[in-house]
């Protein structure tokens, strides 16, 4: 729902309560002037009568008089004092049938002690044959009104929103990691100047924060690699010594492992902070099969080696907009992934269509929980060998292009089904990264 | 064989000057920018190993410097940035590989060698070695003049032995070179295994020496004395 629908529709909601109350009270406000006018009609006319009364022995047709009902009765015995006004209905020898009529009913004793009862019914046909019209005068005039109203909010809300609507368009086309700082348009709107100046002051302020974590981060990693490098290169230098024990050769080589396993940490990590960093905004439509195919071909001998069957099964290609060296880390990430943790004679099932893909393998009970599977360094007790950054980094690529990964155990199969295009229950299935 | 080591880091720069020196390389060493240009301009080089982080200039420079003047240079660009923008820039502006930080000697000192034969336009491009005669282009492998037929893995595996000759290759040096840095599993150790021992198998029924040698499980090295 928009800015402008949200308003309309309380704009109208609030016009309709307001008519509705207004339209009550002017309703009775309008009954009650015609009912006083009408009552104000009658009593005029039941004086006349009294005072004929009062004064004359004959009474003359008032029906001719008034042009309504008029019925009076006069008794010899004298009649207690009396009157009241009413609604009801009589019945109408013209029409033959019962109308609606305003009626004074008046029981009185006249001065020669002569008692008699006046009753003068006036038709409401008319009176409220006005009142509908009245009324149906408001609601024209009500419904115009609120018409009116509502387009002309629509138009100036339209036009105040304009500079919003385009500093929001500029936000949206905000990348961090380009050099295009925010061209926020002038407006003569105090609030909205307001709110430009602040965005660009943050989106200033993050583009130097960015600027300067990139910068660390490459500083960080060429500082590491550097004696990294150094104590690699002289360790290879030192085994090349002729006089080298077994004993000596076995301390160098856990040296140089442990050098090894630094260096592809320092790598994994730099790779999730580029990620982090949006490093990798080119983008591409990536064939994930074709992707698969060279994946399962890189690892093909170690397949073989550890007698691993693959069974793939693509019902159609699927494709995504990703950048190719991420697709490809991903791809390779899950592939060596289901076959570092599986077992000799297991099964790697990779099934996929337009949707996505799963790899289904074989392989040891979990012994960390499902939901910290996808964290940096968590990793498996059989498995000390690997870095323990492979599913953290698909993560982080998953949570960049807000696909869809689901895990689970069935039927003795780790399952890992990676959706491209999110469907309704999307991004819940990412757990969350700790900072 | 004249190869130029710019490189600013001290320590490294003694280690790859050394290792390379033992493979018959003459190898001068510039530690700063400017002494890369003022060496480059004075001499010529069979191949230049360049840092492009220097702290006193940008590599890609003395790459562009070095295309005006000598064509014929091999040029190995070495870089910490794992950066791809940096890579693709290098290769465009002429450079022939690019090897990032860290990296194991013996992988330079193959990509060098490799660099120079294929510029080695002229001469025969053929590599013999006692009864092996190889010849690289057409990735054929001849023993005492009798072809023996190699899988690609070993075929790559024996020339890597052969740039380095005498020397100990680690595990991780052979795995990297066979199949790139992204295989980090202990099975690929296995591997190595596999193809070595097909290769030495190969080699010997075909009449040659066993010329590769275990060494206390760090790695392996090519015997040719």
């Amino acid at each position: 729902m928009n800015l402008l629908l949200r308003s309309s529709i309380n704009y109208i909601f609030f016009s309709i309560l307001s008519f509705l109350i207004g339209g009550i009270i002017f309703y009775n406000v309008i009954k009650t002037v015609f009912y006083r006018q009408i009552d104000e009609t009658l009593k005029t006319e039941k004086l006349l009568i009294e005072e004929q009364i009062d004064f004359s022995d004959s009474l003359p047709d008032f029906r001719q008089v008034f042009n309504h009902m008029i019925e009076v009765t006069v008794f010899n015995t004298p009649n207690k004092r009396f009157e009241f006004i009413k609604d009801t209905m009589i019945y109408d020898k013209s029409r033959s049938t019962l109308v609606p009529v305003r009626q004074l009913i008046c029981e009185n004793t006249s001065i020669q002690d002569k008692g008699y009862i006046i009753s003068i019914s006036k038709p409401l046909a008319e009176t409220k044959q006005m009142i509908t019209k009245i009324i149906g005068a408001l609601v024209l005039l009500f419904a115009f009104l609120t018409g009116l109203l509502i387009f002309v909010n629509y138009i100036i809300s339209k036009s105040i929103w304009v500079p919003f609507n385009k500093t929001l368009e500029n936000l949206r086309n905000f990348d961090i990691s380009r050099d295009h700082p925010l061209a926020l348009t002038e407006t003569r709107i105090h609030e909205f100047r307001q709110l430009n100046k602040t965005l660009e002051r943050m989106t200033k302020k993050m583009r130097r924060d960015y600027l300067n974590l990139k910068e660390f981060n490459e500083n960080a990693s060429h500082e590491i690699q550097t004696p990294l490098s150094i104590i690699k290169s002289k360790l290879e230098l030192l085994i090349q010594g002729e006089a080298l024990s077994e004993d000596q050769m076995g301390l160098i080589n856990s040296v140089y492992e442990a050098t090894t396993r630094m260096s592809r940490l320092n790598q994994g990590l730099l790779l999730i902070s580029k990620i982090d960093n949006n490093q990798f905004h080119d983008t591409e439509q990536v064939d994930l099969q074709k992707i698969m195919e060279k994946t399962l071909e890189h690892f093909e001998e170690i397949i073989k080696l550890k007698k691993i069957r693959v069974i793939p099964h693509f019902t159609s290609p699927a494709f995504t907009q990703m950048n190719p060296v991420l697709s490809e880390i991903l791809i390779s990430n899950l592939v060596s992934n289901s076959i570092r943790h599986n077992i000799e004679d297991g099964e790697i099932r990779i099934t996929m269509d337009s949707e996505g893909f799963e790899i289904a393998n074989t392989g040891h009970t979990l012994t960390i929980p499902t939901e910290e599977l996808f964290r940096r360094f968590r990793k498996s007790e059989r498995t000390m060998d690997s870095v323990g950054l492979g599913l953290a980094i698909v993560n982080k690529i998953n949570l960049l292009y807000q696909f869809d990964i689901t895990y689970e155990t069935k039927e003795g199969y780790h399952r890992i089904r990676l959706n491209v295009r999110p469907g309704n229950d999307a991004g819940n299935a990412n757990p969350e990264e700790p900072s | 064989m004249k190869i130029l080591l710019i490189e600013d880091e001290k320590e490294l720069s003694s280690a790859i000057q050394l290792y390379l020196t033992r493979g018959n390389f003459l190898c001068e060493t510039a530690l700063t920018y400017n002494d890369a240009l003022e060496k480059i301009n004075l001499y010529k080089y069979d191949c230049v190993v360049v840092d492009i982080t220097l702290p006193d200039g940008n590599g890609l420079n003395i790459i562009r410097e070095l295309k005006e003047g000598h064509m014929d240079t091999g040029i190995i660009i070495i870089s910490a940035k794992n950066s791809l923008d940096d890579k693709i820039t290098g290769l465009d502006i002429g450079a022939d590989d690019y090897i990032t930080k860290p990296f194991h000697l013996s992988e330079l000192n193959a990509r060098i060698k490799s660099i120079i034969r294929r510029r080695n336009f002229g001469g025969t491009n053929e590599i013999t070695l006692n009864e092996i005669r190889i010849l690289p282009e057409e990735m054929l492998v001849f023993i005492h003049e009798k072809e023996t037929i190699l899988t690609k893995k070993e075929f790559d595996l024996l020339m890597f032995f052969l740039s380095n000759k005498n020397r100990v290759l680690t595990k991780e040096s052979i795995a990297e070179h066979l199949w790139g840095e992204e295989i980090d599993m202990a099975d690929s150790y296995d591997f190595i295994y596999t193809h070595i021992k097909n290769l030495r198998k190969k080699m010997i029924e075909n009449g040659g020496r066993d010329y590769i040698q275990n060494i206390y499980g760090m790695g392996y090295k090519f015997l040719t004395t």
